[in-house]
Formats: structure tokens, sequence, C-alpha cells
């Protein structure tokens, strides 16, 4: 399972180069919105930029589809498409054509004139259709959504499309724009941090919502064959458990989390003490990090490789979120570099676990493991390894 | 791989009712959600908070479990298109109420796609494998496919769902599917997939596709048939759905007379409603030697063209020794 592309647009850049120099100079993209009174990391571009930029039709889109196309357009790059080559385009949201609809349904609740046609990108598949479009996919066109650990899914569909002979070439991950919706349900769940979130931190107080999508190209060996493509690194190991505690919170010991990075281990057919960097869920909530931080431990023992949260540059991103990690991690192994995780200053007093806080590179970085988790106790590993 | 269980709540008699495919009639167009007791399967507790498609799912997914006598699925998987939508709804209205007041977290943190099959894990304690599929009309095709996949790797006894609820609301599906005449209902439908054989007359599900944003069905069902050595002329009932007539007049041409039955007009239309035709072509294969039944059939192809450039499609057999 090759990794041969990718592409990501989040609020610390409009691509994986923009990306990768915020993470190496520790630039986070958060900023106090007066709009919603919040710390949020917004991407840098209205939808009629994007439209502009990648030169759309004057459509009504939602913003899940261009931040999807941003992202996809990037990781596909210059590929073709091939007779011999079944390519399949898996993506995921949790808000979908949400964005859409929440305008037309306040719009017509308060009497004002309402476009109707604003519904009709509402379903999350839809708005996947719409990037197919763009990228010239028919045939296996898929839609995930896991809340927050729905990119991190969607990648490791297409590795299970690719390893089940269903599919050779996969564009997999996912895009969630910033909708009220979100922002005024994580309100009511009262998890914002009013300063740019702290993960891992002993202080730290919640999370800052962001937008933006990831994408990667995943080819097998025979698609490597016909398109010459150059691996940037494998995707050797993947898994999804379920915490089954409770609809939003983690459990204690973090159960789902630690059987989701344990048989990730053992897909991808290495030990614990093989991982070199740990890209963690990390929401710098109360209730995330010590569950995660135990399910490390108990996973890890006392040899907890080096880890950081990448959530303090890009806020949580949601359904992207695992996907533009998955970026992340690529670029770790591309550059055998690590990133640091911003605003940690104290250890949790629970664990006394210390994360990477100052970007490191030139390290040996062979295989690299990417957590998310989300509603309904979804538990996602991703691993990935070094192309040799 | 077979389906060793199957359970359905829709606007029909089809809840725990064996043989319902002998009995049921055209959908009557002020019809309405046949719900069972769901005291029976869900405490008070939690039903109380639950919207009707999650009450649905889990006692559907009771029901399958019962019928085989598992405790623990091997992985979990749900198509949905719309998922919580009546939540989804609600929690707008509530931010609309609210204005800019404080907020109850309550629709919020039910209104994710995937709350179905989580709380099915919650209910049973299962952390298993756990995916939820949205890709509007393809969603329960997909979620099949997934739960082949699964099974493909050696995890048995795959719980595999289609549910959504009628809400117009939110989405305008009649505007999509360019069809005012259409009637919107609700219906989920649970099953189990498993490598053992549970009778002697087992129900094999040989073969599932999903496909997108294609523009001829007829050539794609021809290959899907024939990448499982079929002709079309081998299918006994095609259960289909459609928006445009003159597919129809394509697909009985394909087929032959006589072998097509419109699965809308007794399902009525959500976009996961393939899994309510997927259940009413396991009940038909099931009534060998009922007295009204129809012996004949032994292969159902399930053809869902609901939205005119998606394309599922689900083969079963029954395998009868």
């Amino acid at each position: 399972m090759f990794v041969t592309g990718i592409g990501v647009v989040s609020a610390i850049g409009l691509n994986a180069e923009e990306n990768l120099r915020s993470l190496q100079s520790g630039i986070t993209g958060i900023r106090q919105s007066t709009e919603h009174r919040l710390m949020i990391g917004k991407v840098n571009l209205s939808n009629e930029q994007i439209i502009q930029l990648l030169s759309l039709p004057n459509e009504d889109f939602s913003r899940t589809t261009l931040l999807s196309m941003l992202a996809a357009k990037e990781a596909w790059g210059n590929n073709k498409h091939h007779h011999s080559i079944r390519t399949g385009l898996i993506s995921s949201t949790s808000i979908g054509g949400l964005d859409r609809t929440e305008k037309y349904y306040f719009e017509s609740q308060n009497n004002k004139a309402a476009d109707l046609y604003a519904l009709m990108t509402h379903d999350n598949g839809r708005t996947t259709e719409r990037l197919a479009v763009e990228l010239g996919i028919s045939g296996y066109i898929s839609t995930i959504s896991t809340a927050c650990s729905s990119g991190a899914n969607a990648i490791m569909q297409g590795a299970r499309h690719m390893e089940g002979n269903k599919l050779d070439r996969v564009i997999a991950g996912g895009a969630d724009p910033l909708a009220l919706f979100d922002i005024k349900g994580f309100s009511s769940l009262n998890v914002y941090d009013q300063d740019i979130c702290k993960p891992f931190d002993n202080a730290r107080k919640g999370l800052n919502l962001g937008e933006g999508a990831g994408f990667l190209v995943l080819e097998n060996d025979k698609s490597i064959s016909i398109t010459g493509n150059k691996p940037l690194c494998i995707l050797s190991g993947w898994d999804n458990s379920t915490d089954a505690f409770h609809q939003t919170a983690s459990s204690e010991n973090g159960k789902g989390a630690c059987l989701a990075m344990l048989h990730a281990l053992a897909k991808a057919n290495i030990t614990a003490d093989k991982i070199n960097y740990i890209n963690a869920h990390g929401t710098g909530t109360g209730n995330n990090d010590l569950s995660e931080s135990a399910a490390i431990k108990n996973v890890f023992g006392n040899n907890i490789p080096p880890f950081s949260s990448t959530k303090g540059y890009t806020g949580h991103t949601l359904a992207a979120a695992g996907a533009i990690e998955a970026v992340y991690c690529v670029q770790s192994i591309q550059n055998q570099s690590v990133f640091p995780n911003l605003n940690f200053s104290t250890p949790m007093k629970e664990t006394g676990m210390v994360p990477e806080t100052i970007y490191r590179s030139g390290i040996p970085v062979e295989h690299v493991l990417s957590n998310s988790f989300g509603f309904g106790g979804n538990c996602t590993c991703l691993i990935f390894s070094k192309a040799h | 791989m077979y389906i060793t269980a199957s359970s359905t709540i829709s606007h029909q008699p089809t809840f725990r009712n064996k043989g319902f495919s002998l009995e049921i009639q055209e959908l009557k167009p002020d019809s309405n959600l046949l719900a069972p007791d769901y005291s029976a399967f869900i405490p008070a507790m939690e039903r109380r908070r639950m919207s009707n498609v999650l009450k649905m799912a889990i006692t559907s997914s009771i029901d399958c479990l019962e019928q085989t006598g598992i405790s623990q699925p091997g992985a979990i998987i749900v198509g949905t298109s719309m998922g919580c939508c009546v939540h989804t709804r609600n929690f707008l209205d509530k931010i609309l109420a609210a204005n800019e007041g404080p907020l109850s977290p309550t629709s919020f943190i039910v209104s994710t796609h995937n709350t179905i099959a989580g709380q099915i894990s919650l209910l049973l304690k299962n952390h298993n494998y756990n995916i939820t599929h949205t890709q509007n009309s393809l969603s329960f095709e997909q979620a099949l496919i997934d739960g082949m996949l699964c099974l493909n790797n050696g995890v048995n006894n795959i719980l595999v769902g289609g549910a959504d609820e009628e809400e117009n609301s939110i989405y305008n599906m009649k505007e999509r599917l360019k069809d005012e005449t259409i009637h919107l209902s609700s219906g989920v439908s649970f099953f189990i997939l498993s490598t053992e054989k549970n009778n002697p007359s087992p129900i094999k599900l040989v073969d599932v596709g999903s496909f997108g944003l294609i523009e001829n069905p007829s050539g794609i069902i021809i290959e899907f048939l024939h990448s499982n050595d079929m002709v079309p002329e081998e299918i006994d009932l095609v259960l289909y759905a459609n928006s445009d007539q003159k597919k129809t007049e394509e697909l009985k041409l394909l087929f032959g007379p006589g072998k097509i039955v419109d699965y809308q007009k007794i399902a009525g239309t959500y976009y996961t409603n393939s899994a309510f035709a997927m259940s009413y072509g396991i009940d038909i294969l099931s009534q060998i030697k009922q007295p009204l039944s129809r012996d004949h059939i032994k292969k159902v192809l399930v053809c869902n063209n609901l939205i005119p450039e998606n394309l599922g499609l689900i083969l079963l057999e029954n395998k009868k020794e």
C-alpha cells in the first residue's frame, strides 16, 4: 500500500509545503474570530476565492466540497486515469452539505427568501460526488462519517479495498468546514479553550475548532508499475476499534484507543518499540488527553516514543483531522523529523508524560502512528512506514 | 458468505413476520411506520432520548442477534444517508430559539451519522470494528461491501444494516430525485453475514457492487453478473428502483418479461431502501415449500438505480442442498 500523493489545506497553509513550513517553524493558524468570539483555525480563503482559484463554474458549492477539492487535487497532481487501474474515491465528512442547509434553514425560518436549491447538497455523499466529477472518477465513490475519526477511517477503508483486490488506486481523505452547527454544538458541550489549546498540558482547558481537508493517493504494486510514481512512504497498519463507554466521552483507561493501537501494530507486523513518532489525537480537552495518555502508556509502557498533537496549529478539524494528520505523518517520514506540540509547559499530574516541544529533524523515522478518535467511541489508528 | 439473520422495521408488517413477502401489498399513500413495541428491546431510560431511527436500528439489531444466538458481532457496519437527521434539525431549531443564549447539547451529541452504529456498540459493549457509510442511495451497498471485506479478513458474524428516517424539511429529496410523486417513508433493515450456513436452505450473499456517476447501468449489470459467472436470463427475480421509466423498459429487455418488481412501491422511498429490498428478497428465497411460495425463485438481484447516476447491485442466491 504505497502513499504516492499528499494534499492538505488547513489554517496553517493552503498546500502541503505551506503546512510543513508552519509545522517546522511552530506557527499556529488559530486566531480570534470576531464573528464567533472564539479562537478558531480558519482556512484563509473564502468560498469565492476557492472557486476562482480552481477555475470552477459558478454553482452552489458546499464548503466541504471546495476544501476537499483543494486538497484532493493537490494529492492527485498530474496523475492520469488508466483503463487498467481501478481508481476509487473515498472521502469523509461530518458536516457534508450542512453548511448550505443551515444557511437555508435559518433564512427560511426567519422568513427571508431562501434558495431551496441549497438543500440539494445536504447529504454527505453529494459533496463527495461533486469532488469525483472534478477528479474524473466514476465507480467506487464513497463517504465515511464517523465524527472525528472519519478522515482516518476513509484512509483505512481505501487500504482495505485495495487489500481485498477491489481497487488498485484510491484517493482517500476527508474534509470539514466550520459550520455554525458545530460551533454551537461544541459550545453546548463547554469544551472550548478561550485561548489557543494546550494538548497534554496539565492546565489544558479544551479545544479550538478548525477546518480543512487532507487527502492521500494510495496505490498498489500494479498501479505503481503503470504510473511509475515514487512512493513517499507505505501505509502499513490500520485498525478501527470501539471504546463502547459513552457517546461523547472516552473511557478512563482508553480501552478503544488501546485496542486500535495494538491491532494496527499487529497489522503492520511490528512491535511497539519500532514506532518513532506518534501524532496523537490530543484535542486539548481534559477527557481526551487523559484517556489517550493512559492508552499510550498501556501500549508503550515505559518506552513512550516522541509524540505530539498538532491541534495547537490547526485546531480540531473534526472529520478532516485524521486525514490532515495522516499527511503530517507522511511528511514526518519524508523529512525524517518530528513536529512540536505547541503551548506545552507542565506535564499532566496523572501521567507525567512530556510531548515533543521543539522541531527536530535528521532523526531516524521509520514508523509513525497516527491516532484519531471520535464520538460514538470510534477509535482509529494508522501506521505509516518508510519505503525501502 | 451467508446471511444468517434478517430483520426489517418499515411501513409494512415486516418485523418478526417470516413470510411477509407472501402477504404484503403495495404501500398506501397515507401509510405510517409500523413500529414494534420498543420497550421489549430498549430500557426506558435510554429509549426516551432516542430518535425513531435509533430505536428502529437497535431493535432490528437485537432481533438479528436473537435469531442467531450471537451475543457479540465481529463488526458493526451501518449505511445511512441522512443519519440522525431529526436531531440535526432539532439542534438547528434550538440554535434559532436560543438566540445566542445557552444550548442543551442533547440533540447535538446524537446528531452525528455514526450515532446509530455507536449506540449499538455501547448497548452491546462491543469493542469491534464500527463504521458508518453515508453515500446517499449507495450507503447500504457500501456497508455490505465493507462487511464482505471483514469476512474475507477472517472476522465473522458481521452486523450490517441500512437505516434512514423520513425528514424532508432539511433535505429536498423529492427535488433530488426529480419526482414529486414519490412516497417518502422510513425503514431499517439489519442482517448478520457469516461464513457458516445456519440451515439446510441457506441464503448466500453472492456479490455486491456500488457504482457511482455511471452512464450505462445495463452494461454494468451485465459485467457484474459476468464476473459472477452468470447471465441476466439466469436471474429469477429483479427487485429494482429507479425514477426513469425509460430505464425500466431497458431492464425488462435485459432480464426478460415478468421478473421485475419495483420495490419502491412496497417500501416507499428512503435512500437505504435497498436494504428493505434485500430483506424482501431473502424472505422470498426462504419461503420454499410454503403454499404460496414462488419455488422457482433461486437467484435474486437487487438493482438500486434510485438516483439515476448511481447503481447498487446485490446478488442473492438460495443454496439449497
